[in-house]
């Protein structure tokens, strides 16, 4: 009887909880419309379609292979070779003077060591520094490469049909091999669009999480019915236990959205297990959420509400979890403080099982440490509750 | 048994005090008005005997539980209406209403005799916002509220103020109406004129009781003659009256000024005759000057005035 009554306590208020937030049609647009613009933003302002990509070619053996190979990148609606260079050297020069944006390195004597030695070397030089284009522009010269890799493999079989006419079963086809080998100058992590979409994650969920429950629960108190709230029998942190379900089920929804578009609309794929992205993603919201009650304990208006969320929470979030810069090259000050971002470990375990796609294990530390966060701040936040005004 | 006690309580903010010794008795069936101005202090005594915060000096207890023992006790019985409208201003009538019975572990129906005679000024409104509701109307729902799951002592903060007259003296029909149902009330308002419609009332005064009464006592203990005087330019007439030195306090009252003499040998007569020729001296004429009964704000008035001068 008495649990039946607390049970349905609770969920009057989860029920009233729905309420303010759907009739609050402004802040619900923002909740759902600011997602889906920063990921479009994000992604198209940091496209990956490619067009036009100046090559730069270091060609030392210009026989028949070089050239028709060069011929059909330059034919590629992708690529535009810009530049012939006489030297490895010269490479750097294109970079610096803009005229290129990938360079294609050849070694000597390139078709004889493909067809006779199956060991045809041809470097891609990437300018990492144009974020957008370098792993693209990588895959498309790959493609290109290894289909006239199949180009050459068949023209060598018939060669060979022609020349010795018996075609024994025997003795074996050449292999013809052409070793495409990548190196990045400027960026060599390659910090790439894809790298974008879990710092936008963490961004927005711990936006929506912290700022908007906080605010919820402040306004409360600001308005007053907190007071009554606490003049009634209902066990003073179910109130607040009650506001957390609304906003992780709009938080679930925002990271269902914020998935969709970032597989289906800028196509970035999750390469690793969906289900550990999903489930260390819902630990972070509710990292985020405990987060945001522990800053309705503390403050007593919304206004301060939002400035925490925004300037304690935001700046370090975008500035120190790795989502603009990278970590490891700022001054080890800041990579300490940058560690009790909760939102970094987040980046970086979806960065690893997302981008990268390895499994859960390699970002165990990661997921463990978000679970330690959520336990101090949950504790903080039971600790710091007062019910009384 | 008394419904509320209250022993010497203190209450500091700081290096201010807001109440500096308050002691009071309410009974069952009682409705006991705690009057004075805004910053009297009239919040933080309703704001410990509702549990919300602690006293920084005495005690207090509600039907028969201390307020800081057992306040998980009184929270279960008692009935708390804040001095600011403090409902969900984004839900509706009946919203509100079915949201504070569940929170009671209560329903509308099962209480509904008890608020029907004010829930039914508002039942043809229940589908609006509270937001969108007029400040009589969302005292009603307010007092609804705070009244569905019949609570023992309901406390109400300023209940009326802010309110329009005729609400307001439909929300005093329904007090008194509550008090004969047994329920036991304490309610403040800065209102002089709603004193005489409760049985007992304090008025209090930068966090002291000044005087606890019936509205009849504290009127009966007003000896001094009292004299309202008026003319043609009030304003510096104010301000002549007080210049006078036999005058003890002199306040604007409606349309009249209020004045009370220093306590002397003269009779009322000899009294009226000195302000006039005193006021004469200084330029007034066409004066009108004559006694008057007192009202609850007069005695307030003179009390605090006494209070400054001590």
């Amino acid at each position: 009887m008495g649990r039946m009554k607390d049970f349905k306590r609770f969920m009057s208020f989860v029920g009233k909880e729905f309420n303010h937030i759907l009739r609050d049609t402004r802040t619900l647009m923002v909740l759902i419309v600011m997602p889906v613009v920063m990921i479009v933003l994000f992604g198209f302002a940091l496209s990956t379609e490619i067009k036009d990509v100046k090559v730069a070619v270091y060609d030392p053996s210009r026989d028949a292979a070089t050239s028709r190979l060069i011929s059909q990148i330059d034919a590629s609606e992708y690529f535009t070779v810009t530049a012939f260079i006489d030297s490895e050297e010269g490479v750097l020069e294109a970079f610096r003077s803009n005229s290129a944006d990938i360079a294609l390195v050849f070694e000597d004597n390139f078709y004889h060591r493909a067809v006779h030695d199956s060991d045809g070397r041809l470097q891609v030089i990437v300018d990492g520094s144009n974020t957008n284009i370098g792993s693209m522009a990588v895959f498309y010269v790959s493609s290109i490469v290894s289909s006239f890799q199949k180009e050459l493999a068949q023209e060598a079989a018939l060669n060979q049909a022609a020349a010795g006419g018996s075609s024994s079963s025997a003795e074996a086809v050449p292999s013809v091999q052409i070793h495409t080998s990548t190196r990045m100058m400027y960026n060599p992590q390659m910090k790439s669009a894809f790298n974008f979409v879990p710092g936008v994650m963490g961004m927005i969920l711990m936006l929506v999480c912290a700022m908007m429950t906080s605010v919820s629960i402040v306004r409360e108190k600001e308005r007053g019915t907190m007071e009554v709230l606490l003049v009634s029998p209902v066990k003073p942190f179910s109130v607040i236990l009650a506001k957390a379900i609304p906003y992780f089920v709009v938080s679930a929804f925002i990271l269902l959205t914020v998935l969709c578009l970032s597989v289906f609309l800028i196509k970035v794929p999750i390469s690793g297990s969906l289900m550990w992205v999903v489930l260390v993603s819902l630990l972070f919201i509710l990292v985020s959420l405990s987060i945001g009650i522990l800053i309705s304990t503390l403050v007593a208006k919304q206004e301060v509400a939002i400035l925490i969320s925004g300037m304690v929470l935001m700046l370090p979030t975008m500035l120190l979890s790795g989502m603009l810069f990278p970590i490891e090259s700022m001054p080890k000050v800041l990579q300490w403080i940058s560690w009790c971002v909760p939102a970094k470990w987040y980046i970086d375990s979806i960065k690893v099982m997302m981008i990268q796609g390895l499994g859960i294990r390699y970002c165990l530390d990661a997921v463990l440490i978000l679970c330690g966060f959520l336990t101090v701040i949950t504790g903080l936040s039971v600790f710091k509750f007062k019910d009384r005004l | 048994m008394y419904s509320v006690e209250a022993d010497n309580l203190i209450k500091r903010y700081g290096s201010s005090e807001a109440l500096r010794g308050v002691s009071f008795r309410v009974s069952e069936g009682e409705i006991f008005g705690i009057i004075g101005p805004d910053g009297a202090g009239k919040t933080s005594i309703f704001r410990i005997l509702t549990t919300l915060i602690l006293p920084d000096g005495g005690s207090a207890r509600v039907l028969g539980l201390d307020v800081v023992q057992d306040y998980h006790g009184i929270r279960r019985r008692v009935g708390y209406m804040p001095g600011r409208f403090s409902l969900y201003q984004d839900l509706s009538v009946e919203e509100n209403l079915r949201f504070f019975a569940t929170l009671f572990g209560t329903t509308i129906e099962e209480n509904y005799d008890l608020v029907k005679d004010i829930y039914s000024y508002l039942e043809p409104f229940r589908k609006r916002k509270a937001g969108a509701l007029s400040g009589g109307m969302k005292q009603k729902l307010a007092l609804s509220c705070a009244l569905i799951h019949k609570p023992d002592v309901l406390f109400l903060d300023e209940p009326t103020t802010g309110v329009d007259p005729v609400s307001r003296k439909e929300f005093w029909t329904m007090l008194r109406r509550l008090r004969e149902q047994g329920l036991s009330i304490v309610v403040s308002t800065p209102y002089m004129d709603e004193a005489t419609l409760c049985d007992r009332i304090a008025l209090i005064r930068k966090g002291i009781f000044l005087d606890t009464d019936t509205p009849a006592d504290i009127i009966s203990k007003f000896t001094l003659p009292l004299l309202a005087v008026s003319g043609p330019h009030m304003p510096s007439l104010l301000r002549d009256i007080r210049l006078i030195p036999q005058v003890f306090s002199c306040f604007a009252f409606g349309d009249t000024h209020h004045v009370v003499m220093r306590p002397g040998e003269l009779s009322l007569e000899a009294q009226i005759n000195f302000l006039n020729t005193a006021l004469h001296a200084k330029g007034h004429s066409g004066l009108s000057i004559k006694p008057i009964r007192p009202n609850v704000e007069d005695c307030y008035m003179y009390l605090d005035t006494l209070e400054e001068h001590s």
